[in-house]
């Protein structure tokens, strides 16, 4: 028997480690995917199918019911996005500061939206966005507003109430990372910064940002793809009596996910017909991540 | 100068205080929930009352909640255990043991992130008939175990690994995966605690899959009894309350007990 | 290299085939020793699953080594759950017996062919109402059980009413306009709402439709929204109810379900089965009565109509299926006591005709003023007009709703809007 090269010896390692993973995904991932690729060349009913080749991806520009669900996602990434991350940098930032007190205490508040489960909070929201609810009882009580909002109600302030509680939940979530990335720039950077008579604005813009530059892109990335997957705030603020006809009032909160739920499961099943607005949703993805790395990538 | 300085911390505590008290209201309302009845909380009452043990009586006299809880435990952490074992030997393997094929595989591993999952339950639901593990825990288990998340979570901890530390036990004699499991494993304590809340956290939470594999009420997890309770057309606000503290207990548990590892975890993997 | 690599996902791929194909041997066992475990999957608790619990206690009498399993599930999640194990065409995993919404029978028995049990030899289908048998049949075989009937009652709280100033009569076979006036003297007199109300939801839509032996689609099942008068003087209606301030506006089942267990509202207009809930606030006694739906203001419309409503099916391929349907035809199909039970403790209305020379049907209700109200119920089903629901139901209703914000606020006029909609329908179901 020929004796292995070291080469070959480590690299055999390297496929030992890595085994578990690759056969789990194979198996559990890239199994399903390909299946639904094939599967998305067909217009089916439940198990009777019909091949349509690229039939369903002509048929979902015309589709205004998905070009809608983009629409509103869209709308989400461009104002709950930045709001939710600008808002979790300035946290990190005052909460790095070593002279503030009750340091660990804020994190902690801050943080604790981040373990609760998506069912759960968002049944607590629809409560509290009712058109009884506590958030109405209390601006009338402090005599914020005349009249009940019709947050569930309207199309607009559905998604207004959709953003509360997307930024309630991913605040903190997001402010840890930049906590973390803080850590890494030294006090003497802004020591030397002080003295040069910078304040503390032109600090952030002039340091924080930059060198936390990294961390920015990784969050807005993960923001991104968890926004185009969204799923379970939208589906369990909508649902509407009897058998909730539209997703929020005029499809308002209606996502690429519920839309492709409801197409497998609530109206004539075409799991072929989501599959094609699944891998549509991947392409657009991978587009937006590639811009926002070259973006970030700019000045590396 | 100073007084002004005092205006600006003055400001900066209120924001603090504000944003504390929106992130920690819920949960206050959830607990005050807990202990009213059903039409209470439906008016909005905010003062504790005493319906505390009448919901806990409701609760656990109509469903098997320490089975429910037994199960969503058993669930997490075998999750939390084999995944981060598994993706954290993949991203060692990855990131130690360069090789082209390999990085095509990393590659391609991370663009499968973004794939909605709805659009892979049902070829996902025939693999699971094929392996007899419908109405299973381990039906539920196996295709969480491997995590494209944390592998590359992983690979960016290991990415500030030293890989003079590795050459040396090399040199010294340590076989491969004593050096993965007695030199590299112990000192990043941090990211595995990030890695374990991160894990916890997603499997505890899990709604769709578990729906789909779990038939029979024995096996039956937290995140479903929820559902169940909250989908009826008289729900009884008090008594999901009391499960919605229930379910998100642990998670709290869970997070301050690592919660001290958290940051430096998270900016092991973030660094790059 | 590359050829471990490709002998691993070669071995990979047969191992998952072999494992898949394996599974298409499974096995349905004979139900000869009439022993066996009988899955159910059904919603709502205070309805079908407590009438599933008292029908499978019944049976256990008549046939002690049958067990029972009667899942309490979300409607979606039923739905859900269904779709995937059918859609995967594996044989396992499936339930006895499941629950299936009437509006989506024809969808489940063309989509899934060969997955429902054919019943047509073991019931005598004559003994049921007959638009509802009609639902479940495909290409001349019958496939479920016909359960309850979703008959529309107009359930008002007299006490209300007759602060008002209005009596029983006035209420009988009105349209929809005197409604709206009447819930504004309600407002009035009373201070409560008329109705709670959601307008983003298809129920009444639904409601005035079959009230006037219409549809989203003709009797061909081709699309009819743009030129469907029904559905323009129904959307006329919807605009009215929102305008007038008669409705409490609601969004979800639980705030609707609240807004007349807190006696917010004065009366409810909706399918028969909500008796469960409204008798579910025990205090409201003695105040409530039933009148006939209004109608619309148009030619053809009656006043009686129908919403919801489901039927049991069996599965083909589950373990202990003849156990099931002998369990369904000893208890849904012969026991007219049962009947009468669930009708007196839940508002059932069965579609089983025998059942209804039963006492219960006859008997009159203290709840509700000591009205004889099953008399009613079993009178308005025999008019309701009988309609094809079609594949697309609530695809069509959902484009419908989708239009509704532009049409309340009037940016766009009624027949824009159902031209719209039935665009938006078009493309979504790729016609």
């Amino acid at each position: 028997m020929k004796k292995i090269s070291y080469e070959r010896y480590i690299d055999l390692w390297g496929w030992f480690f890595s085994l578990f993973s690759i056969i789990g995904l194979g198996l559990f991932l890239f199994y399903p995917i390909i299946y639904s690729l094939y599967l998305s060349t067909f217009s089916t009913k439940g198990v009777v199918q019909e091949f349509v080749g690229i039939g369903n991806y002509i048929r979902l520009f015309k589709d205004n019911t998905f070009i809608l669900s983009l629409k509103n996602i869209l709308i989400i990434l461009i104002i709950q996005v930045p709001i939710m991350l600008i808002l979790a940098l300035i946290l990190a930032v005052i909460l790095n500061d070593k002279k503030i007190k009750f340091r660990g205490l804020f994190r902690t508040a801050i943080f604790l939206p981040a373990v609760t489960s998506l069912v759960a909070y968002t049944v607590l929201f629809k409560m509290m966005f009712s058109t009884d609810g506590l958030i109405n009882q209390a601006l009338l009580s402090m005599h914020l507003i005349k009249e009940p909002i019709p947050w569930l109600m309207d199309p607009f302030w559905a998604k207004v109430t959709l953003i509360f509680a997307l930024t309630w939940r991913w605040t903190g979530y997001n402010m840890i990372f930049y906590l973390a990335g803080l850590q890494n720039i030294s006090y003497e950077i802004y020591e030397a910064a002080e003295i040069d008579g910078a304040n503390k604005v032109v600090q952030f813009f002039k340091i924080t940002i930059p060198m936390l530059k990294p961390i920015i892109v990784f969050t807005s990335i993960m923001s991104t793809i968890g926004t185009l997957q969204l799923f379970d705030e939208p589906i369990n603020l909508a649902a509407g009596v009897v058998t909730g006809s539209s997703v929020g009032p005029g499809d308002s909160l209606l996502t690429p996910s519920v839309y492709i739920y409801n197409i497998c499961f609530k109206y004539m099943p075409n799991f072929g017909y989501a599959a094609a607005i699944s891998y549509i949703i991947v392409i657009i993805v991978a587009i937006l991540s590639f811009i926002q790395f070259k973006l970030a990538g700019e000045n590396e | 100068m100073k007084k002004d300085t005092k205006i600006k911390n003055l400001i900066v505590y209120i924001f603090l205080i504000i944003m504390s008290i929106v992130s920690v209201f819920p949960f206050f309302w959830m607990i005050v929930g807990m202990t009213n009845k059903s039409v209470d909380i439906i008016k909005g009452k905010l003062t504790f009352g005493n319906a505390l043990i009448e919901n806990f009586n409701n609760l656990f006299s109509n469903y098997e909640v320490g089975r429910i809880i037994i199960n969503s435990f058993k669930i997490s952490l075998t999750i939390v255990i084999g995944s981060l074992l598994i993706s954290s030997m993949a991203a060692y393997g990855f990131e130690f043991y360069p090789s082209k094929i390999r990085e095509k595989i990393y590659a391609i591993l991370l663009a499968t992130m973004m794939i909605p999952f709805a659009a892979l339950m049902v070829p996902l639901f025939r693999l699971m008939v094929a392996f007899n593990l419908l109405d299973s825990h381990w039906g539920v288990i196996l295709p969480m175990l491997p995590s494209v998340f944390l592998i590359f979570f992983f690979r960016q901890s290991f990415k500030l690994y030293p890989k003079e530390i590795i050459m040396a036990a090399r040199v010294d004699g340590a076989s491969e995966l004593r050096i993965f499991l007695s030199i590299v494993f112990p000192s990043m304590k941090s990211t595995y605690a990030a890695a374990a809340i991160y894990s916890f956290m997603t499997s505890w939470n899990s709604y769709l899959w578990p729906l789909i594999v779990l038939q029979s009420d024995e096996q039956k997890t937290m995140t479903l009894l929820v559902s169940t309770l909250s989908s009826g057309y008289n729900p009884d606000f008090g008594v999901i309350m009391t499960t919605v503290v229930l379910a998100t207990l642990p998670m709290i548990i869970v997070f301050f007990g690592l919660q001290k590892y958290f940051v430096q975890g998270i900016l092991g993997s973030v660094k790059q | 290299m590359k050829r471990v690599i490709s002998i691993a996902i070669v071995s990979l791929v047969i191992l998952s085939l072999v494992l898949v194909g394996g599974v298409y041997s499974g096995n349905v066992t004979k139900a000869a020793t009439k022993e066996g475990k009988i899955t159910i999957w059904a919603w709502d608790p205070n309805f079908n699953i407590a009438i599933m619990n008292e029908a499978s206690n019944r049976y256990k009498k008549i046939n002690p080594k049958v067990k029972f399993e009667i899942a309490n599930m979300a409607k979606a999640d039923v739905e859900q759950k269904l779709n995937t194990v059918l859609a995967s065409g594996v044989k396992t995993g499936l339930p006895e017996i499941v629950l299936i919404e009437d509006y989506n029978a024809q969808k489940y028995l063309t989509s899934y062919p060969g997955a429902f049990a054919d019943l047509t030899k073991h019931f005598n289908y004559k003994d049921f109402a007959q638009y509802k048998v009609s639902l479940m049949t495909l290409k001349g075989k019958v496939y479920g059980v016909p359960f309850d009937s979703g008959v529309v009652g107009w359930f008002y709280r007299s006490d209300y009413f007759s602060k008002a100033g209005f009596k029983a009569n006035d209420l009988i076979n009105i349209t929809w306009d005197k409604f709206i006036e009447m819930g504004k003297i309600i407002k009035q007199k009373t201070g409560k709402y008329m109705v709670g109300f959601d307008p983003y939801d298809g129920g009444l839509m639904r409601i005035m439709l079959q009230s006037a032996g219409r549809w989203y689609f003709d009797k061909n099942g081709k699309v009819d929204i743009a030129n469907n008068p029904v559905l323009k003087e129904a959307l006329i209606s919807y605009k009215k109810v929102v305008d007038s301030g008669i409705a409490k506006k609601v969004s979800g089942w639980n705030q609707w379900v609240a807004s007349f267990n807190n006696g917010e509202v004065a009366s409810v207009v909706t399918g028969v089965w909500i008796i469960g809930s409204i008798k579910a606030e025990k205090s409201q006694s003695g105040k409530w009565a039933v009148a006939p739906v209004p109608r619309l203001n148009i030619k053809g419309s009656v006043n009686a109509s129908n919403l919801g409503g489901s039927s049991w099916y069996v599965l083909q391929n589950s373990k202990y299926r003849d156990i099931a349907i002998d369990f369904l035809k000893q208890i849904y199909a012969k026991d007219i006591d049962f009947y009468q039970k669930i009708l007196i403790e839940r508002g059932a209305v069965g579609t089983y005709l025998p059942a209804q020379k039963g006492k219960a049907y006859t008997a009159s209700d203290p709840f509700f003023g000591g009205q004889k109200i099953f008399v009613h119920f079993s009178n308005w089903m025999k008019n309701i007009p009988s309609v094809n629901y079609g594949l697309y139901t609530y695809e069509a209703d959902s484009a419908i709703m989708a239009v509704m914000p532009d049409v309340y606020s009037g940016k766009l006029s009624v027949d824009a809007a159902l031209k719209k909609a039935e665009e938006q329908f078009k493309n979504k179901v790729g016609q």
